[in-house]
């Protein structure tokens, strides 16, 4: 934990003290810490850990859940997302977010990325909304693929690539910050392992925060980890250290498959 | 209780043969099998007798409908040879003068030309009965013939006018000529002169053109369907330009933004409560606030649509939540996720992927109000309206209180009609329910 304060001092993304509950029953205690910008940071723990819950804090997304309370600070520079004269439509445009199951919408692959751009009014002409769609595409390395079936429906392509039309779609408003829930929990190896790779290459433009059940993804493409378990922040540090020397005895039990 | 006990004992039983060898235990279930065979074969049987029932049923239904109603399409005609007399309806000009021809005893005309083939009938009472065999109306229509026409034409001329409703009995069989005169409403001296013109060739059936143009009339051969189609159809375009907006913005709010509390509790149970409230407490309604305290015309398909859009609006509101709730969460959170509005995530996703459903809630509802009656006679349109509604505050009557009006009505030729306005109400239900599927392809998204 000592770690985890040294860092928040310069982070981008702070949390402090966050603690979220679901009507009565109480989901994450008093979290803290610190994201590095541009930079993967991976959530991982067993099932019902509250990571999911800890991940939507940064865009707000448990505002949807009526029951859902978040007390505590999560601080974008320096301002706190949970303050109220912070417009959770502003943030989300900051603030981009991959989910579990690929969800495009059921248009066509050109609208699926064209629809972010367009309710913010990013695009001042059909050029600049046709650039806009084909380096977003070209950033989550489906353009190849897809350039000439644009305008077909996006629910007809396969899982993997519908998940890359997620992350394109999140892209194209240009956000600071990418989350993402579990994004290749749906997919079949080769398919994640593309999502991987694009993962990497995303890092040096966003900051991204993954979720994730499989510790092997944790540990190919994050650099830092957070562990939780029972809705605390068991350990937080350099992916390495997490994987090779667990300070905890939890965190140890559940890396080397004794928990989980 | 008792049952309760023989299961456990039975179950106690099995489990025997749950320890048994798989050869037990599977000769076990092959014998059970026959069992469940015809059990599933039952359930067949059951299905379709059912669904046969059904199908019987409706088949006796229309045909019902239609064996009393299909001879409304036919009207008796009977040829009368007349001579119009042109200077009384013609100007300085030789153009027909509407007031002159307002004014001019058309009824007499007619009358005083039908009995010259019928010199024999002289006396005052007997005139009169043979006049009975035309139509009240038929000096009217001849009016509007030569009217239409624009010209008088000189000389004797056959007009074919309608014969009176009795008559028009009489040609479609539909009058028993055995029964006692006194019961009889065509006595025997109209039966003779009726054979002579039918022996002469001077009496048609025609297509009954009047039902499809015109509103209700005292005469049955006047009465037609159009008043009431159009005042129906003018009501539910308000109930529909009423409800549906309604409706699908209490549902969004009620799904979407309404904040969890007693309140919303409240409102919902009261939603799904009003759907189940009689049609006439809306009627009631209708009178007491929209006639007594708004002061809004009675009889008017402004009103009744206002009314039916009350009546909908539970329906409607229940189906489109039905149908947002189904339109998956992964949707929205896509929507929310980047940074659209709740009103954009529900105008541009959910809306459009719940449109089916909404389409679907909408056409039961708009269908409920279609053949709703009770209502509408609270607040006045079932009155007997004869002209054909043009605005949405003139009086009109709807289709269902049409055909009430003419199925409680003492002429016979009513009831003909009263058949025939089902079929014209059906039709009207079929192809509002063809549109919605059309309409529901249109916008059905395959996942």
């Amino acid at each position: 934990m000592d770690t985890s304060v040294e860092m928040m001092s310069d982070s981008k993304l702070k949390a402090q003290k966050v603690n979220v509950f679901y009507a009565e029953k109480q989901a994450l205690f008093d979290v803290s810490l610190g994201i590095d910008e541009k930079s993967v940071t991976s959530f991982i723990g067993p099932s019902g850990c509250g990571k999911s819950t800890f991940l939507r804090c940064f865009n707000r997304m448990n505002d949807v859940i009526p029951s859902c309370r978040v007390q505590g600070q999560i601080l974008l520079d320096d301002v706190d997302l949970n303050s109220p004269k912070i417009d959770p439509v502003l943030l989300r445009a900051r603030v981009g977010m991959v989910f579990q199951k690929p969800n495009p919408f059921p248009k066509t692959v050109y609208e699926n990325v064209a629809y972010g751009p367009r309710i913010h009014g990013l695009a001042a002409n059909r050029q600049e909304m046709d650039f806009i769609v084909e380096d977003s595409l070209k950033k989550a390395g489906l353009w190849k693929e897809v350039s000439d079936r644009l305008n077909d429906q996006a629910t007809g392509l396969s899982g993997g690539q519908q998940q890359r039309l997620c992350i394109a779609r999140a892209i194209a408003i240009g956000p600071d910050i990418l989350l993402m829930d579990e994004p290749c929990s749906a997919l079949d190896p080769i398919a994640t392992s593309i999502i991987e790779e694009l993962i990497s290459d995303l890092q040096s433009r966003f900051t991204i925060l993954i979720v994730t059940h499989s510790m092997q993804q944790a540990a190919r493409v994050s650099q830092k980890t957070a562990y939780f378990h029972l809705g605390q922040l068991i350990e937080y540090g350099d992916t390495k250290g997490i994987f090779t020397r667990p300070q905890n005895e939890q965190t140890e039990a559940y890396i080397s498959g004794k928990i989980g | 209780m008792n049952d309760h006990h023989e299961i456990v004992s039975s179950s106690a039983g099995v489990a025997g043969l749950y320890n048994a060898p798989t050869s037990v235990r599977m000769a076990h279930i092959a014998a059970g099998l026959k069992k469940r065979r015809a059990a599933s074969k039952r359930l067949r049987i059951y299905g379709i007798a059912a669904i046969c029932t059904a199908i019987g049923f409706l088949c006796i239904l229309l045909t019902t409908i239609i064996s009393n109603g299909y001879t409304a399409l036919q009207q008796t005609e009977i040829a009368v040879t007349i001579d119009v007399p042109a200077d009384e309806i013609v100007d300085a000009n030789g153009v027909i003068d509407v007031d002159k021809s307002r004014n001019y005893n058309w009824d007499g005309l007619v009358k005083r030309s039908f009995r010259k083939a019928f010199p024999e009938v002289t006396g005052m009472l007997e005139q009169r009965s043979l006049g009975e065999l035309l139509s009240a109306n038929a000096g009217y229509d001849l009016r509007l013939q030569i009217e239409a026409a624009g010209t008088v034409p000189t000389g004797a001329v056959t007009y074919w006018v309608k014969s009176s409703d009795d008559v028009d009995m009489l040609m479609k069989g539909r009058m028993d000529r055995s029964i006692d005169e006194k019961k009889r409403r065509i006595k025997d001296n109209q039966l003779v002169w009726f054979d002579k013109i039918v022996a002469e060739g001077s009496v048609r059936l025609a297509f009954n053109s009047t039902f499809f143009t015109a509103a209700d009339s005292r005469e049955p051969e006047s009465a037609g369907v159009l008043g009431a189609i159009v005042g129906s159809a003018m009501a539910l375009v308000i109930t529909v330009m009423l409800a549906l907006p309604l409706a699908v913005m209490a549902a969004v709010y009620l799904e979407y933004f309404a904040p969890p509390g007693r309140l919303t509790d409240f409102i919902e149970v009261n939603v799904n409560n009003l759907a189940a409230v009689p049609s006439i407490v809306f009627g009631l309604l209708g009178l007491a606030v929209f006639l007594g305290f708004f002061g809004m015309p009675r009889s008017a398909p402004l009103v009744g649509g206002m009314v039916l859009a009350l009546m909908t609006l539970p329906t409607i509101i229940i189906a489109t939540r039905a149908s947002i709730r189904a339109v998956p969460t992964s949707i929205r959170d896509a929507a929310l996720g980047l940074g659209a509005s709740p009103m954009q995530t529900a105008l541009d996703h959910v809306l459009p992927l719940a449109a089916p459903g909404i389409l679907t809630g909408t056409i039961i509802g708009i269908a409920q109000a279609l053949g709703e009656t009770a209502p509408l006679i609270m607040i006045g349109m079932v009155a007997f309206i004869v002209d054909v509604p043009t605005s949405f505050t003139d009086p009109a009557t709807a289709l269902p209180v049409q055909i009430f009006i003419w199925s409680d009505s003492a002429e016979r030729a009513f009831y003909e009609r009263a058949s025939l306005a089902i079929m014209a109400l059906l039709l009207f239900l079929i192809s509002m329910n063809m549109t919605a599927v059309l309409l529901r392809r249109k916008f059905e998204k395959k996942w």
